[in-house]
């Protein structure tokens, strides 16, 4: 555990909770449900892990006044583009670029020192500028520097040419073509090609009403291998538009399947000698990773291979996927959230309501204290920053509210008084309820002068929430019910843990992976009054005389990380 | 063009002994350079010195070859602290040892070979060897210890290269043109095949652009760049 | 560049909010360009002297002018940390060997011991700590590199990437809400020869 552990602090988007609509919808339980008030949210449950974000993962709608995240959001997409032209590596992923293949050196023109001049002459390569993989490792080389995707796409590794699918198509209808014996094995077909053959054979086969096979005529009825099943499966896939295909119905003859390689017929290849004497004589380094593997594009391997390649030599360039810009819509009210702007250049948006404009941020940094036994400390200056906690030793953390709304708002807070888990640690808020000031312009703040503030400061010390106004403490002090630090629109607060012993009773099984992390569970409450929109129309119609304010609230649970307690 | 006027250039930590050179006339070396140690620093025609590129000789010799390329901060012959130099001459004891099968020679030899002179004992097998048309790039780092690297091999930004590691076959020293990626290392005593690219986080690959006097030349193109934008002044190393 | 307010500390503070330390290394200072409030630390280095050797003349008619010959142009709020080094890229152009103008943003953070030799650095970019930016590496806006990344030569990044690994690949995308962090500009207040303590 020799690494620093930097403090954190997520937040449960609502849209995992499921109990409340379910308490909704349904009509009277059957079982008494445990109080849902009561139920502490547990950071370590399974489900925990997909519904906590950071805050600045977070949307926040306007209309439902909820947080939103990326797991529940409708994204749409806006635009796509290209982030980088070209290749990437197979080997490595690193960008490739085109250079030109070293042509044997001419002694008469290393002679002349500006021989190079026309250092860019054919033939060309896809070389990788990070692990200096190149194409002509795979046989594959260009004669121009441009055009390499049209270039690449009738290329196979070792260089012998390949078919494009218009050109098979053209080939097919040549009747010399035609005349032609077919080909021996079928080493021609790669997914592109077969898949293509496949596709045309069975169209012909639909549109041949004289299909019908005598030896299956038994099966016949059962429209078994015949264009009405094909065409019922392939309306399952393809959204139903054959179905209604009355004339279909009246064919049941079978059809029969492809015979050769022209109608997409693959011999699936079992002899893998060739495979295992080549193993022999490049060894494991000649061969292709996992990762290298399920990196390729699906349709652009090696034909005879498919899904069995094994070597580097079979390798190819990989397209870089396209880059998206998307917008984000409310998945309730389906208002757009978030949008960027169409134009692929720029970074700006149209509209982004983020949660860190509207729920405060909480930071977390552990205190020092001179003597660690319970209030009435002063603070003697920070701790090592993510340092192991000890165990059933009282550690205190400074717990930092920042307000982004331009209101006061109120912060309730609320923890259980042990984690849950195996190890429970006691937490105590030192100060559960405070008010943190407005959001200010900057502006504001700084034409303020300085004695005004320094007297605003001193008033806001004095009028911490619970109001002990007896007992005149200079600041910071480790007082129950006392703010720690005010500042102009946060304040910090602060939290006791008792680190639970990670000690385990023998029998017990170890501990899992980040059990030592002390993780604290807390509802967050925040409420504060806004100015009625004019446009909500169904925000609160029951409520009388909102002309003027209106209050809001909004509550959530977080988890604070706050450090690793060591182990023995 | 004198640029001392146009830097901001703190003075560099020139501690130590100012050791013996053997510097080529024809070595472009800018001032910021750092040579120290105890042992002769020898370096051949065309090269390039950056500023602020350190050549240590405080283990043993430091021989740079013909149009090398060492980069600002590029650390040439550090002597690793006590414990780590123990722990690297036992590996290169043990690379020794392992290199006692037929048709290799042993470092110890290759290095006095190419060295020249007669040399004590510990200044060989401390010596750090660059071959020709070697490029150190920034921050990289190549411990003393018996090392070489050999022609045209690129050791990239911050890479480190082991005491007692060899580069390249040493017997065919002129194709050996090894590359190590930015960040990769080669561990002290390993001996590196000709042509290999370490690469993210350690893999290894063979370089099979064939690409070497496209490489050469070009690199002989960049120092007559450097040599014209680097102020060089051999004398004060002297 | 040039004025030098107070006369010892550990920073030199220019006219346009520049934070020089003084022991930062820096080479060819005539063709290095800072746009105001960038924070260079010490031991950080800056190769400026690497100045681009072949202008594209042919389009201006033989004698270009050669007075803006800047190799390096830093933006405003950049922030330049202990060891990091900055270096022109190097290739051929029509056969000869040249370097070439490295430009970066604005609110551009550059971590301790990061190298780099990038052909442009967008607006809003954080390179973390160790990182190798290779040659001519495009980096657009709001683009997080985190620690120890090794961006090969040539690798452009699109914007709103999170990029990490030896070699560089995009591992994910940075949030609406995490444009913000990028900003340097409380950084800045906490250094100089009168730092002021970071804000909440």
């Amino acid at each position: 555990m020799a690494t620093a552990f930097t403090p954190y602090s997520y937040i449960q988007c609502p849209c995992s909770d499921i109990t409340p609509t379910d308490r909704r919808s349904g009509g009277s339980p059957t079982t008494p449900e445990p109080d849902d008030d009561d139920r502490a949210f547990d950071p370590r449950a399974p489900r925990s892990s997909f519904s906590l974000y950071p805050l600045e993962y977070l949307m926040y709608c306007e209309d439902c006044h909820q947080i939103r995240c990326p797991r529940c959001v409708a994204e749409e997409i806006v635009t796509y583009y290209c982030p980088n032209c070209l290749f990437e590596c197979p080997v490595c992923v690193g960008p490739l670029a085109v250079t030109s293949v070293e042509t044997k050196p001419d002694p008469n023109l290393l002679a002349a020192p500006d021989n190079s001049a026309a250092p860019l002459a054919g033939p060309y390569a896809l070389t990788c500028s990070y692990c200096l993989w190149t194409s002509t490792e795979v046989g594959i080389q260009f004669d121009k520097p441009n055009g390499i995707h049209a270039q690449l796409a009738k290329l196979r590794n070792g260089g012998t040419t390949r078919l494009t699918a218009k050109e098979r198509k053209e080939r097919r209808k040549d009747p010399s073509y035609k005349a032609q014996p077919p080909p021996p094995d079928s080493q021609d077909l790669d997914h592109e090609a077969q898949f293509a053959n496949l596709k045309a054979f069975y169209q012909g086969q639909l549109a041949d009403p004289n299909t019908a096979d005598a030896g299956l005529a038994l099966l016949g009825d059962l429209g078994f291998s015949s264009p009405t099943s094909l065409s019922r499966i392939m309306s399952i896939y393809t959204g139903g538009s054959l179905l209604h295909d009355k004339k279909a119905k009246t064919r049941l003859g079978a059809m029969r399947e492809a015979l050769d390689p022209d109608e997409g017929l693959l011999v699936a290849s079992l002899d893998e000698s060739a495979a295992i004497s080549k193993l022999r004589s490049e060894g494991l380094d000649g061969t292709a990773s996992t990762a290298q593997l399920v990196g390729q594009p699906p349709n652009m391997v090696e034909p005879p291979l498919h899904g069995n390649e094994r070597f580097l030599d079979t390798l190819r360039p990989v397209p870089h996927l396209l880059r998206t810009k998307r917008s984000k819509r409310c998945p309730v009210c389906r208002h757009i959230i978030s949008k960027p702007e169409s134009k692929v250049q720029t970074t700006r948006f149209r509209i982004r309501l983020v949660a860190g404009s509207y729920i405060p941020s909480i930071s977390i940094r552990q205190l020092a204290l001179s003597s660690g036994t319970g209030s009435g400390t002063s603070a003697s200056g920070p701790a090592v920053p993510g340092a192991p906690l000890e165990p059933l030793k009282p550690a205190h953390f400074l717990l930092t509210f920042k307000n982004p709304i331009f209101e006061t708002i109120k912060v309730t807070l609320g923890a259980p008084a042990t984690t849950p888990g195996r190890f429970a640690s006691r937490v105590t808020v030192l100060c559960p309820e405070f008010e943190v000031d407005a959001n200010t312009d900057v502006w504001d703040e700084a034409l303020k002068n300085n004695a005004e503030r320094d007297r605003e400061l001193r008033r806001r010390r004095g009028e911490s929430v619970s109001a002990n106004s007896g007992g005149i403490s200079s600041a910071n002090q480790l007082e129950v019910g006392k703010i720690w630090e005010r500042g102009r629109n946060w304040v910090s607060i602060v939290v006791e843990v008792v680190p639970a012993s990670l000690a385990l009773a023998p029998g017990n099984p170890p501990l899992r992976e980040d059990e030592d992390v002390l993780e604290i569970p807390m509802f967050v409450r925040v409420e504060w009054e806004a100015e009625m929109a004019g446009d909500e129309v169904g925000a609160a119609p029951s409520r009388s005389n909102s002309e003027a304010r209106e209050k809001r609230e909004l509550a959530y649970w977080c988890v604070l990380g706050v450090g690793r307690i060591r182990q023995r | 063009m004198s640029s001392k006027r146009h830097s901001i250039l703190p003075s560099a930590s020139q501690s130590g002994p100012k050791p013996p050179v053997h510097l080529s006339s024809s070595l472009t070396i800018a001032d910021s350079a750092v040579l120290t140690g105890t042992h002769q620093i020898t370096v051949h025609g065309e090269s390039v010195i950056h500023p602020r590129a350190r050549l240590d000789s405080h283990a043993g010799r430091v021989t740079i070859g013909r149009r090398c390329v060492v980069h600002e901060r590029a650390t040439i012959g550090s002597s690793s602290s006590g414990l780590a130099s123990a722990r690297s001459s036992a590996v290169l004891s043990s690379a020794r040892s392992s290199m006692a099968s037929p048709g290799v020679l042993s470092p110890t030899a290759a290095v006095a070979g190419s060295g020249g002179e007669a040399a004590s004992q510990s200044t060989t097998a401390q010596a750090v060897t660059l071959g020709d048309y070697v490029t150190v790039e920034v921050g990289a780092v190549i411990e003393a210890g018996g090392t070489v690297v050999g022609d045209g091999t690129v050791v990239g930004v911050g890479a480190r290269v082991g005491a007692g590691a060899v580069l390249g076959k040493r017997d065919l020293r002129h194709e050996n043109h090894c590359t190590l990626t930015p960040q990769s290392a080669v561990p002290p005593g390993d001996v590196v095949p000709d042509f290999t690219v370490v690469y993210a986080n350690g893999m290894r690959r063979t370089d099979r652009r064939g690409m070497v006097e496209l490489k050469n030349k070009g690199l002989a193109r960049q120092i007559e760049v450097l040599r014209r934008l680097i102020p060089s002044n051999p004398a004060k190393f002297a | 560049m040039s004025s030098r307010r107070a006369p010892r500390g550990e920073y030199i503070e220019t006219d346009t909010g520049n934070k020089v330390a003084r022991k930062a290394t820096l080479v060819g200072t005539q063709h290095i360009m800072l746009g105001g409030k960038t924070v260079i630390q010490p031991d950080a280095m800056i190769r400026g002297d690497l100045v681009r050797t072949i202008h594209p003349s042919s389009q201006s008619g033989g004698n270009a002018a050669p007075q803006n010959n800047t190799a390096i142009s830093i933006g405003r709020y950049c922030f330049l940390s202990r060891n990091c080094c900055l270096r022109p890229p190097g290739r051929f152009y029509k056969g000869a060997f040249t370097y070439m103008p490295l430009r970066m943003g604005d609110h551009v953070f550059v971590g301790p011991g990061a190298v780099v030799q990038a052909a442009s650095v967008g607006s809003h970019v954080h390179i973390g700590a160790g990182c190798v930016i290779g040659e001519f590496a495009i980096i657009k806006d709001y683009v997080r590199i985190l620690d120890g990344t090794v961006v090969p030569p040539n690798m452009v990044i699109p914007s709103f990437s999170i990029v990490a690994g030896q070699p560089a690949r995009v591992i994910g995308e940075v949030p609406e809400g995490g444009h913000e962090a990028f900003e340097l500009r409380d950084l800045y207040k906490t250094v100089g020869n009168n730092p002021q303590p970071a804000p909440h």
